[in-house]
């Protein structure tokens, strides 16, 4: 399962131009962006469980929203690029949330890995993935799709 | 498994090399040679792990082979040798000095000099670089590097209570217009993971984050440098260490996985494209506050006899170095792992993070275990130190390492390098003056090497532990420059009343290193021991660190640019009175460009100093404070553009280093020492890069003051041209602005030396310089200050 995390519209000015800043030097123009964060968790809890997890432990309630169905952050005609730390890559917030998990749960979930979502309205995709890679992904430790939303 | 490896002892030259370039251990054909000889000896074939261990120990990285090696040094006609380059250089200066304050020198992990007036405490410090991790991975490199540094403070003595982190990066220009290889990272993107690898694990553990620079160069363009640094606070009854036969071997802290593997053997390789993702480390800076907990409550315990670190090398490292005298009996089965699909050679050389060996009496483990759970700190014990003089690994019935520790530590063959000078041309003629100088010192303040930083110190907590008395931000508005920074370390003496504290700062000038290499170290030196002074600290108790970059040492002319550096190391070191205490050096920092070619950093030495700051309430900062003060400049301003800002925005003609004279200096600064004790200096600020004019433009808009001044009293060599006066960067220079009650009183302490009015602040918000009769500049300082506030991230 993959729980889905963004800020709330009315908080969220302030990461969005930074990021969009970050893709113009990258040479992207772009004309609207959200970010969101992404926790996997392996584990056999329920939908309730899951749900849980993202309404009390993950997400605070005041300047964020959840989901566990991933993309429904709001933002239309978008590309979502999805970006993991590799398998074979320690991932130290993944860790700590597993932990935490276990300690909300009271049972440990298989694995948690943590990653983020960006939503990126741009003409091109080939343009964006070229940025992507200049920007937000290194290739030795990260892998990332795009996809149109 | 390479398939060659099992026949090891009969490959030839080629296949070692082969072989060697397949598993990436980075050893030269004559230590391979060398490798074979001992095992056809032992009379049988070297195991995976034996090789491995071989391989890491012999590193560059371990064994400083180039540093600590033989080097025929080739000036001209003239050839002088060395045995030791190290040793006959830095140490050399070191034992000389023979500072009865210096505590533990080049033994530990760490230098340890007394710390404040009971003889109770010693402050540790030391500086590492963490480069070509740092060129693959910019943010786990940067967190990695500074957990390693941490570690190395809390594995010196019986540990030391980190209270604060250093940080100096040098990335290409962000503006650069070269062509990048496929794979490589933009400047502005290391930078962003680096800056960000720093801050995450600094403020994660909860240690400021308070003293450094940034340095911007196209030679950093392949290969960016970062180092990183930590001083702590240690009981001087803690300093001694000693692994005991019978002592279990302890591992806490962070689980063993297949991250960093090979990462002591990668920092003697050059970067390319095939640059492997083993090499990458992840940091955990909860994991290495739970070990630092732990570690701060078994010392004050007495529950074991020695720590270290794992840093480059993993188990085999720590391991090998805290039973270099007893040996070890190592089983990797009750290593604790991340992942269980991992060989036994790689848990036995793995540089997983965050982890600390502990050699500890079988009595005391109980209570070590307590501890250890009430901390939530993982912990295996891996076996034990026989006092056999023999390293035995075993994961299982699997016989991993079975080695003399005498053969691993002491069989390295090293070979004499040579070294040559390299040949510069100097132009010694007038700089040519270019029209507005006002205009010329908005481009200084807003050129890269110059601007303000704030945008990457405000990231960094440099707050927590609430100790940092003068911050790496001063003045009216928070965002001056500041020169140093002073600590008082109350959150590990835990002495409210106690108002002692230190200084850090550093000096880099590769600029002047590209020109001469000599000159370079005793401007850095210089620069630390002025930045120092500008905060108040006590100078002529100045300890420093020496961190060595470099390119491929293969090359004669940077093993020449070496021994230059290494030999003014030495001299400043001596005429200044202040001891080498701990140093590193990283070498091969080159790559191949887009065209191929190879890409080379300029030799590069970063001096770190720590001066003792008795009554941190009495510390002084950069900004000017009162109208009406008067203005002076001390030290005298020489002819010279070579290395400036100056030089590097546009070629004045003049490449020519201004030499430091050392003598004059050490007078100078024990004179106006003497000043600040009495209370006559209101602020001071150093002269360094973009010269005087960017010295006085950023005390006054620090302080919202504006300045009258007239610059023609100065000391300065003959034939200095006003460009030289407000824009070259000669050392041993710095701005004071002097209280006006105190000013006679001043004037007496300085007598004799070259101390001279220029001016006065003024409330007026505008900068005036004058030459006699001809006026340099008037500027706004408000203007100058837009100029300058740039957003580097």
């Amino acid at each position: 399962m993959i729980i889905e995390i963004w800020t709330k519209e009315k908080y969220a000015g302030n990461e969005e131009a930074s990021f969009i800043g970050r893709l113009a030097h990258a040479g992207l123009k772009i004309e609207a962006a959200r970010l969101s964060r992404l926790y996997r968790v392996d584990a056999e809890f329920t939908r309730d469980e899951f749900d849980k997890l993202g309404s009390s432990l993950l997400t605070d309630p005041i300047t964020e929203r959840y989901s566990l169905s991933p993309g429904k952050t709001g933002l239309k005609d978008a590309y979502r690029v999805e970006v993991w730390l590799k398998e074979s890559v320690t991932d130290v917030v993944g860790e700590s949330v597993k932990e935490a998990i276990t300690g909300v749960m009271g049972k440990a979930p298989g694995a948690v890995r943590f990653g983020r979502a960006y939503y990126v309205r741009c003409d091109s995709e080939v343009k964006l993935k070229h940025a992507v890679t200049r920007t937000l992904v290194n290739a030795v430790v990260n892998k990332f799709k795009i996809e149109k939303v | 498994m390479p398939t060659t490896l099992s026949a090891f002892n009969g490959l030839d030259e080629k296949e070692l090399a082969e072989l060697d370039a397949a598993c990436g251990w980075s050893l030269s054909g004559l230590e391979l040679k060398e490798v074979q000889r001992q095992f056809r000896k032992m009379g049988r074939q070297p195991s995976r792990g034996e090789l491995e261990t071989i391989a890491q120990t012999w590193s560059e990285h371990c064994k400083h082979k180039t540093f600590s090696g033989p080097v025929s040094f080739r000036d001209g006609g003239k050839v002088k040798k060395y045995k030791n380059l190290f040793k006959e250089t830095i140490v050399k200066a070191t034992k000389t000095l023979n500072k009865k304050w210096c505590l533990s020198v080049f033994t530990d992990n760490a230098g340890i000099v007394e710390f404040g007036t009971g003889g109770k405490w010693g402050l540790a410090f030391k500086a590492e670089t963490h480069n070509h991790p740092c060129a693959v991975e910019p943010y786990g490199g940067a967190e990695t590097g500074v957990g390693g540094v941490i570690r190395d403070i809390l594995g010196v003595g019986l540990g030391a209570k980190p209270v604060l982190n250093t940080d100096n990066f040098c990335f290409g220009r962000l503006d650069t217009k070269k062509k990048l290889p496929r794979n490589s990272h933009s400047p502005e993107r290391i930078m962003r993971g680096v800056v960000e690898g720093v801050r995450d694990y600094g403020n994660r553990i909860g240690i400021p984050t308070a003293s450094g620079g940034i340095y911007f160069d196209d030679g950093y363009l392949l290969n960016p440098l970062v180092y990183v640094g930590c001083a702590g606070l240690i009981p001087v009854d803690k300093i001694e260490k000693k692994v005991l036969p019978g002592d279990l071997i302890v591992s806490i802290g962070g689980r063993t996985g297949r991250d960093g593997i090979h990462g002591a053997t990668f920092s003697s390789a050059n970067i390319d494209e095939e640059t492997s993702a083993s090499a990458v480390q992840i940091g955990h800076a909860v994991n290495e506050k739970k070990t630092l907990d732990v570690l701060m409550r078994a010392r004050d315990l007495g529950l074991y006899n020695a720590v270290t670190d794992c840093g480059a090398g993993g188990f085999s490292s720590a391991i090998g170095e805290l039973g270099s005298d007893t040996g070890a009996r190592v089983r990797l089965e009750k290593a604790q792992l991340k992942d269980t699909r991992i060989e036994p050679w790689e848990i036995w050389v793995s540089e997983s993070q965050e982890r600390m060996i502990l050699s500890v009496p079988e009595a005391k483990l109980g209570k070590l275990e307590t501890i250890l759970n009430a901390e939530s700190c993982e912990y295996c014990v891996l076996g034990s130190f026989p006092g056999d003089g023999r390293l035995l690994v075993t994961h299982g019935e699997e016989k991993v390492v079975d080695l003399p520790m005498a053969f691993l530590h002491g069989g390295v063959p090293n070979f004499e390098k040579p070294a040559a000078r390299r040949k510069v041309k100097i132009s010694a003629a007038p700089p040519a003056r270019p029209a507005g100088l006002g205009a010329v010192l908005k481009d200084l303040l807003a050129h890269p090497n110059v601007c303000s930083r704030h945008s990457v110190i405000t990231q960094y907590d440099h707050e927590v532990q609430g100790g940092t008395a003068i911050k790496p931000l001063q003045g009216k508005y928070g965002d001056g420059p500041g020169d140093a920074t002073v600590i008082c370390p109350r959150a590990a003496t835990l002495d409210q009343e106690d108002f002692a504290g230190f200084a850090v700062t550093h000096g880099f000038g590769p600029g002047v290193g590209r020109i001469d290499p000599y000159q370079m170290a005793l401007h850095s030196v210089d620069e630390a021991v002025r930045n120092l002074l500008c905060v108040g600290a006590d100078v002529s108790r100045t300890a420093i660190l020496d961190n060595f970059c470099a390119a491929s040492p293969r090359d004669p002319e940077v093993m020449g640019d070496l021994v230059l550096a290494a030999e003014g190391c030495h001299d400043a070191a001596m005429a200044y009175g202040a001891p080498f205490i701990s140093g590193k050096d990283s070498f091969y920092n080159q790559a191949k460009d887009a065209e191929g070619k190879e890409y080379p950093i300029p030799i590069s030495l970063l001096i770190s100093a720590t001066a003792p700051v008795r009554d941190v309430r009495t510390a002084i900062t950069m900004n000017f404070k009162e109208a009406g003060n008067p203005v002076y400049l001390a030290g005298v301003s020489c002819r010279g553009m070579g290395g400036s800002v100056y030089n590097d925005m546009t070629y004045s003609g003049n490449n020519q280093v201004s030499p430091l004279d050392m003598e004059a200096s050490v007078k100078l600064y024990a004179a106006l020492s003497k000043a600040m004790k009495a209370g006559c200096v209101a602020a001071a600020h150093d002269v360094s890069q973009g010269g005087l004019g960017v010295t006085l433009a950023e005390m006054a808009f620090s302080g919202g003051f504006g300045a009258e001044l007239d610059l023609s009293g100065a000391a300065a060599e003959k034939g200095l041209t006003p460009l030289e006066l407000l824009f070259g960067e000669s050392p041993a220079r710095l701005v004071l602005e002097v209280v006006k009650e105190k000013e006679a009183e001043f004037l007496k302490l300085v007598k004799g030396r070259p101390v001279a009015e220029i001016g006065y602040v003024s409330e007026e918000p505008v900068l005036e310089a004058l030459l006699g009769g001809e006026r340099f500049f008037r500027e706004d300082i408000n203007d100058l200050k837009r100029c300058w506030k740039k957003e580097l991230i």
